[in-house]
């Protein structure tokens, strides 16, 4: 009789040869009772003041949590923000949240939409008393934390569990570097242009090094948005934006903080002939970025292998089974 | 047997009598004053130099980082230390340091606001919790003074003023470092003058204060400037 060997699947594994996450997951430790509570935290719109509106109301899985078709962000009572809602993967990686970097640590991110009047409306207190209220909630408080009294911390903690484990890393690209498929003659020519023209600042294998750069962006009058330097008050900083990972690309569109450009051709289109020069430009950019039409194409075509079908479909991060409040009407 | 057994029992809890006595607390308690009377009820109006009428309804600030001194040595840190003081809970006004007996001490050194590790430390708990509305959503970083109320100094219909002091981050440090000299007793009284640090402010220009800033960082200064140990006329 061979002996039964229960193993049980690491909430959080690293993908062979990433970096380091720079998440500090001593001080929030995963566990898959907190990571579900998350879950159901971001998918509850008991997070916005009249309960209508969820992380994944602009935040939807199907396009790598971004708002499909949405330029600028929603919110309650048919507002519109100023900015794009980025989407969500790979959090661990990142140290700093939003296009301009406002937010230092993951745990603290989820505030700034929870209380934006213009997306969810709310206060934190206010979340925590209609939580505490919700006999559901306190019983998945006490499982995650052994506390069934709701706090701020508790929280934030546990959407930072679900949000951690939205990794993106089984595109066909990851395949191909993994040698268990390989890449068409097109993405092949694509793959050599991506590492000369975007690697510098898309970095493999998280596409992005997730720092600022400006990007030659003509600047929108009616938004007038300048970027980093309202965080920093650096001249240098002004017009940059957090550089996004290039990651399920093709399922994510509109593009860039302001989601002016909808289709990726349009993306390179920028590139190739749409820079504005300003004081703060990135280097790379300094000079037009040559590219024929096959070219783009090619690279489009590789831009493609980074869809991560999983990541999209797989059910472990859609909707919870189970709701925990009613929605009211 | 059983007299062996209560002797084993009352053996392997001696170090908590011991441990008992060798530790006393010592009392903190923050009072808030307006140059020489005690501001008992918020929301009542007072004036400053017969002319500036003034009401608050907030007050609210951090004090962490608590350390007692002797001869300049650092003889106890607090473990944990931070406090939300809130002028509106009278039990957020008096808390205790747990520290041993024979501990003596001739002055008191505490950090008004927030540190930046902790800036940075993701979602915290008790008093740093982030629903205690001392917390930027917008911008991360802990607001480290809130104060809101009304002035006649202020130059707008309403006469609001609204100061949320704090920032982490050069060039905007606002955390201020306080220290006090103090006897060696077991209840310290810290006093915070307001009318001291409101008459610095410069709230004909700087009544609505939301993000980190150079002015931010002034009207700091001046609060920790406006902190001492209490005297005890006060009525």
């Amino acid at each position: 009789m061979s002996a039964y060997i229960y193993i049980k699947k690491e909430p959080f594994t690293s993908p062979k040869n990433w970096p380091q996450p720079v998440y500090n997951f001593s001080k929030n430790p995963l566990n898959f009772a907190t990571i579900e509570l998350g879950r159901n935290l971001f998918y509850d719109p008991i997070l916005s003041k009249d309960n209508t509106i969820s992380c994944a109301s602009c935040h939807l899985q199907y396009t790598a949590f971004t708002h499909v078709d949405h330029a600028l962000s929603h919110g309650i009572n048919d507002s519109i923000g100023t900015r794009n809602a980025p989407a969500l993967m790979n959090l661990a990686w990142q140290s700093s949240f939003m296009w301009d970097g406002a937010i230092n640590h993951l745990d603290m991110q989820a505030l700034a939409p929870i209380s934006h009047p213009a997306e969810m409306g709310e206060q934190l207190d206010q979340v925590i008393l209609k939580l505490q209220q919700s006999p559901a909630y306190r019983k998945r408080f006490f499982l995650a934390f052994k506390d069934s009294v709701i706090t701020g911390e508790h929280t934030l903690k546990a959407l930072s569990q679900f949000m951690l484990t939205l990794v993106s890393s089984n595109s066909k690209y990851d395949s191909v570097m993994r040698q268990q498929s390989h890449f068409t003659q097109q993405e092949k020519n694509g793959y050599k242009l991506f590492k000369s023209l975007c690697n510098d600042c898309h970095t493999e294998p998280l596409f992005s090094k997730y720092e600022f750069a400006n990007i030659g962006l003509p600047i929108s009058k009616s938004l007038n948005d300048s970027g980093r330097i309202k965080i920093t008050h650096k001249v240098s900083d002004a017009f940059k934006f957090k550089i996004p990972s290039l990651r399920n690309i093709a399922f994510s569109q509109p593009y860039m903080h302001d989601g002016r450009f909808k289709k990726l051709s349009e993306v390179l289109n920028h590139y190739a002939n749409g820079i504005e020069w300003s004081e703060t430009l990135a280097p790379q950019l300094e000079k037009p970025i040559d590219i024929s039409s096959e070219a783009k194409v090619d690279l489009i075509a590789f831009l493609m292998t980074l869809t991560d079908k999983h990541f999209l479909f797989s059910p472990e991060y859609g909707y919870p089974k189970k709701k925990l409040t009613q929605t009211p009407k | 047997m059983k007299n062996q057994l209560r002797f084993i029992l009352l053996l392997a809890m001696a170090p908590l009598f011991v441990n008992a006595q060798l530790s006393k607390t010592i009392q903190i308690e923050l009072e808030h004053v307006i140059g020489n009377s005690k501001l008992l009820n918020i929301d009542s109006t007072f004036v400053l130099h017969q002319k500036d009428t003034f009401k608050i309804h907030t007050l609210r600030y951090y004090i962490s980082g608590i350390e007692l001194y002797k001869n300049k040595q650092v003889v106890y840190s607090e473990i944990n230390s931070f406090h939300l003081i809130d002028l509106n809970q009278a039990s957020s006004l008096k808390f205790s340091l747990l520290v041993p007996a024979s501990l003596e001490y001739d002055g008191l050194n505490f950090k008004l606001g927030i540190d930046s590790v902790t800036n940075t430390s993701g979602a915290l708990g008790g008093a740093l919790d982030p629903s205690k509305g001392m917390y930027w959503s917008w911008q991360s970083g802990y607001i480290n003074l809130k104060i809101e109320g009304l002035s006649n100094r202020i130059p707008t219909n309403n006469q609001q003023f609204q100061l949320h002091l704090g920032g982490y981050t050069y060039p905007y440090l606002a955390l201020q470092t306080i220290s006090l000299q103090t006897n060696n007793e077991n209840n310290i009284c810290i006093q915070f003058d307001l009318e001291q640090w409101l008459s610095k402010i410069p709230l004909a220009n700087q009544h609505h204060i939301m993000s980190p800033s150079n002015a931010a960082v002034l009207i700091s200064t001046m609060a920790a400037q406006a902190f001492s140990i209490c005297t005890t006329s006060k009525r």
